[in-house]
């Protein structure tokens, strides 16, 4: 009967969220004598709504990249499904459990990373921390060493064993805050912004690590970054969030569609050639493909052209054909757009 | 859970937070020896002028010196096990609170078990007054030796009465962050105040002290009965379900403050 459960489980939903709203509540803070007492018997508020009527759905063994601009209300959200804020309005169930009701429950199934700042004992050695965690999590010793020997082989934790955390570098730290919280080993892992400040190498081995504990260890998986690298290597759902609105929620290939950045297509001709206008016309210009379709001639020196165009639009043969017409084809560079480009049109 | 579940992990995190403070021994020295030497001055001032003006409203330098002790290891055993209830400042204004949040431990107990704070200087500044005074009321014959258990009773009493002022003020904090202020009044002035006996205020003050911010009842209520034998030991006694109801209304308000926590933008 257990097993049929787990073996049904691949689709489970994992964190449901319905109707989210975060409104914050800050008293205009008076200045001047008793500020402190002025402002507890302030009526004035601001009201900011970080967060408004998000609603989405995230299966068990899913990757998801959450990402927005500063201020987005990525933090707010996340905060709201660990149980840390409550919302104002709406529902959180992690794994069927409401973290606003059960808050420790959840948190024993739940691991969470926040790359701004550490979950660990500051002054004790990294090591400390994990038999604290152990003892907090009820993870036996023999889970606990086998574990830590799976991760400390995975992130090289070995290397400052016994240092306090507050002596770590930024990169050491995040790995034995990641370490920490996959201790436990818990269904759902949520990391806001976990690369943020690493350098390239430091980047390369976080990220290949998450796509382990994802693609091997099965683990569900929300992540916020402002690293487009981040979303492109490890997510196969992105949401984007922006003014507290989710604004899309798919796939990344849905995404970079749906903007319709133009492909850049970069042509080099042998010798002359012929563009389909009239001299002396300013760039960009449109050229019309056929009846409907046009591209864009953005530049054009001794040599090569460059256009672009919408390939959800256009067909890329269609464009060479017609360009072959021009003069005799050297060479064709084609360039995808730029994922950050992407987000950027998004937000 | 079990409640050797929590006892074992609270002997950890309590463990952890003095090796943690011991990273810095000089600082914990230091700080002990002042505090040590900032408690016996404020006694000092208090003697100072009683002994000048001899006994205040009836109230003898013992009787005095009683109410002080009693205050300060009340207070010393509230900061000792609380002392980050008391910075919830802190953890409000840094956003640290989050930290505490995900982990599966209640919010309070995983507070208290942060930066436990030993304050020996306090502690043996309080139990020498409480000595000198007790012994010299026990030497006129004044009280007798039942006045102890009394006393540790009362200690213990006042602990949880601060304890639960304390909890009540610091969750004010989920809603104006800044909080230091409201507890120079609800904690620091209130507790100074009753290190006298209250009959020296004003009727509207004493009825604050005892209503509002109930700290007439850590050491000044307890004593008309131990010390003076007025009314009866219901005094004492009845003291233990009044805190316990300070204790249940200041857990209920914490828990309300809770779901009112704001975060800090990243």
């Amino acid at each position: 009967m257990k097993g049929d459960i787990k073996e049904m489980s691949h689709a489970q939903p994992m964190i449901e969220v319905s109707g989210l709203n975060k409104q914050f509540r800050t008293p205009v803070v008076k200045e001047g004598r008793f500020a402190g007492l002025r402002t507890l018997f302030t009526r004035e508020y601001r009201m900011k709504e970080a967060v408004k009527d998000i609603s989405f759905t995230i299966h068990k063994g899913d990757f998801v990249g959450y990402i927005g601009p500063n201020g987005a209300g990525k933090s707010t959200t996340i905060k709201m499904l660990t149980g840390i804020l409550h919302p104002s309005s709406g529902e959180v169930k992690i794994n069927g459990v409401n973290p606003h009701q059960q808050r420790r429950q959840v948190a024993k199934r739940l691991g969470v990373v926040f790359g701004q700042r550490s979950q660990l004992w500051w002054d004790l050695p990294v090591k400390d921390s994990y038999d604290i965690l152990a003892h907090m999590y009820k993870v036996t010793a023999q889970d606990k060493e086998k574990r830590l020997k799976e991760l400390g082989e995975l992130l090289v934790l070995k290397e400052f064993w016994l240092t306090p955390v507050r002596k770590l570098s930024l990169g050491q730290r995040m790995r034995a805050d990641i370490a920490a919280s996959m201790l436990h080993d818990p269904d759902v892992l949520f990391l806001d912004e976990p690369t943020i400040g690493l350098d390239v190498t430091a980047k390369r081995s976080i990220r290949g690590f998450l796509k382990k504990l994802n693609s091997e260890y099965g683990k569900t998986i929300l992540l916020t970054t402002h690293d487009m690298d981040d979303i492109e290597q490890l997510c196969e759902r992105v949401m984007v969030i922006n003014h507290g609105e989710l604004s899309y929620e798919g796939s990344i290939e849905n995404l970079r569609d749906r903007i319709g950045l133009p492909t850049l297509i970069r042509v080099t001709f042998n010798g002359a050639y012929q563009l389909p206008v009239p001299d002396g016309l300013v760039l960009p210009i449109e050229v019309a493909l056929d009846a409907d379709h046009t591209f864009r001639i953005v530049e054009a020196n001794n040599r090569e052209v460059h256009i672009e165009a919408n390939r959800q639009q256009v067909k890329a043969m269609d464009i060479l054909r017609l360009i072959s017409g021009w003069g005799e084809v050297a060479d064709i560079h084609m360039e995808e757009p730029d994922f950050e480009d992407v987000i950027h049109r998004v937000y | 859970m079990s409640i050797k579940y929590w006892l074992d992990l609270y002997a950890v995190l309590i463990r952890s937070s003095i090796r943690s403070r011991m990273q810095y021994k000089l600082n914990f020295m230091l700080g002990t020896v002042l505090a040590a030497v900032i408690q016996i001055a404020e006694f000092l001032m208090i003697a100072i002028v009683l002994n000048k003006f001899g006994a205040v409203k009836g109230w003898s330098l013992y009787e005095v010196g009683y109410l002080f002790a009693v205050m300060t290891l009340s207070k010393t055993l509230y900061r000792t096990f609380a002392s980050d209830v008391h910075h919830l400042e802190n953890y409000l204004t840094t956003g640290e609170l989050d930290q505490l949040l995900t982990r599966p431990v209640p919010i309070l107990m995983a507070l208290m078990s942060q930066n436990i704070r030993l304050m020996p200087g306090e502690l043996l500044q309080g139990g020498a007054i409480l000595y000198w005074s007790m012994h010299g009321l026990m030497s006129s014959g004044q009280i007798h030796w039942i006045a102890l258990p009394y006393t540790v009773f009362v200690i213990f009493t006042g602990a949880i009465i601060l304890f639960s002022i304390g909890l009540a003020t610091a969750t004010v904090g989920f809603w104006i962050t800044r909080i230091n202020e409201l507890q120079t009044l609800t904690e620091d002035a209130a507790q100074t105040a009753v290190r006298y006996p209250l009959i020296l205020y004003p009727s509207w003050l004493r009825s604050i002290l005892l209503v509002v911010i109930p700290v007439g009842f850590v050491n000044y209520v307890p004593s008309l009965f131990i010390l003076r034998g007025e009314y009866g030991s219901w005094l004492v006694y009845g003291i233990a379900p009044l805190a316990g109801l300070f204790l249940y209304l200041g857990l209920k308000f914490w828990k309300f403050g809770l779901t009112r926590y704001q975060s800090t933008g990243s």
